[in-house]
């Protein structure tokens, strides 16, 4: 076989980033490709928002107009103060979720900061920041398990009308994607521990990083839309 | 340009992201952005007055953790005056601008 010889520069290269920035984008393929899949998620996003705002508004609709098949669906009480308010915020804690979006807003700041963490060639740091991402992650979870139980116990069931299907359908899809986020980082942890993610796989961090916040921008989203706009 | 120099300038612009301490502003600054939001749902405003800054502030808080923790401002940076950069913002415009037409349309029926 032939000897091709190589330039140190580009040896060099392929020791700091081998996972792929020699695409005519500047970006790797694994980074692009996450990219292309968030933007998919977007789409996927974007739909439940609108099928939860035109839901919603439906719903509200004829519970002001007295429409006794909606009414029927929700206890008297609860159906009285929406009828008042006009919408459906009486049943939401803005507290609450006030500190559920705090908690996953942290999240994302120790994302960057495992991110960072692996850049410098801190390990010890990396799985601080990890397992600290996983915790806030799993405590959101648990915000929300204790939501879904509330509204359930207040009469707002899955399949009991138009805004309990999509309310439950908008914020346990983004539950579903903070839980497909955590076992990511479980799984991070779990390759960081026996040593196989090194400072040269940084972009691995960083790619996982992109769909948390992801994650929290939809939450973000989801906050103003659905809580605290009436 | 020639693939090598291409390479080193993307080197240099990954090594542009921001310090811990820029995080940090940043968490601040959606953590201070988020409690202005719910102390506004709180004052009793109504109509446009009560959503309009919401929007602005949930834009707001979109930008600043795309641009800062997704390092998508960095990224762009790394892709500036290529095609895919055009090809970006292009695909974000022309899908805002959809979504915004199919919405106001589904209203319409209501």
């Amino acid at each position: 076989m032939t000897d091709v010889a190589v330039p140190a520069e580009v040896v060099a290269g392929h020791d700091a980033h081998d996972d792929g920035h020699h695409t005519s984008l500047g970006l790797s393929n694994t980074k692009l490709a996450m990219w292309l899949f968030l933007g998919s998620e977007c789409l996927l996003f974007g739909a439940l928002i609108s099928t939860y705002l035109l839901s919603t508004a439906n719903f509200i609709g004829e519970v002001v107009a007295g429409n006794p098949t909606v009414l029927a669906t929700i206890p008297e009480a609860l159906a009285e103060e929406f009828a008042a308010e006009g919408s459906v915020s009486p049943i939401f804690d803005i507290p609450f979720t006030s500190a559920s979006s705090f908690i996953l807003l942290m999240s994302s700041l120790t994302m960057v900061l495992a991110h960072k963490a692996i850049s410098e060639g801190n390990y010890k740091n990396l799985r601080i920041f990890l397992a600290t991402t996983a915790a806030l992650g799993a405590s959101f979870i648990a915000g929300q398990v204790y939501e879904f139980t509330v509204f359930f116990r207040e009469g707002i069931t899955y399949d009991g009308n138009l805004f309990g299907s999509a309310f439950f359908t908008l914020t346990g899809f983004h539950g579903v994607h903070v839980t497909g986020g955590i076992l990511m980082l479980i799984s991070l942890l779990i390759v960081s521990f026996r040593g196989k993610l090194q400072q040269d796989r940084a972009e691995t961090v960083e790619i996982v990083g992109l769909y948390w916040h992801f994650v929290d921008i939809v939450w973000v989203l989801i906050f103003t839309i659905v809580y605290l706009i009436p | 340009m020639t693939e090598l120099a291409a390479h080193t300038e993307a080197h240099d612009e990954h090594d542009h992201h921001p310090t811990e301490g820029q995080y940090w502003l940043v968490f601040v600054a959606l953590v201070v952005l988020t409690a202005i939001e719910v102390a506004w749902s709180f004052i009793g405003l109504e109509g446009v007055a009560l959503v309009a800054p919401l929007i602005v502030m949930m834009i707001l808080k979109f930008f600043l953790v795309a641009g800062a923790f997704m390092h998508l401002y960095f990224d762009l940076k790394i892709l500036n005056g290529r095609l895919f950069s055009w090809a970006f913002f292009g695909a974000l415009l022309l899908a805002i601008g959809v979504y915004f037409v199919v919405f106001a349309a589904f209203r319409w029926e209501i």
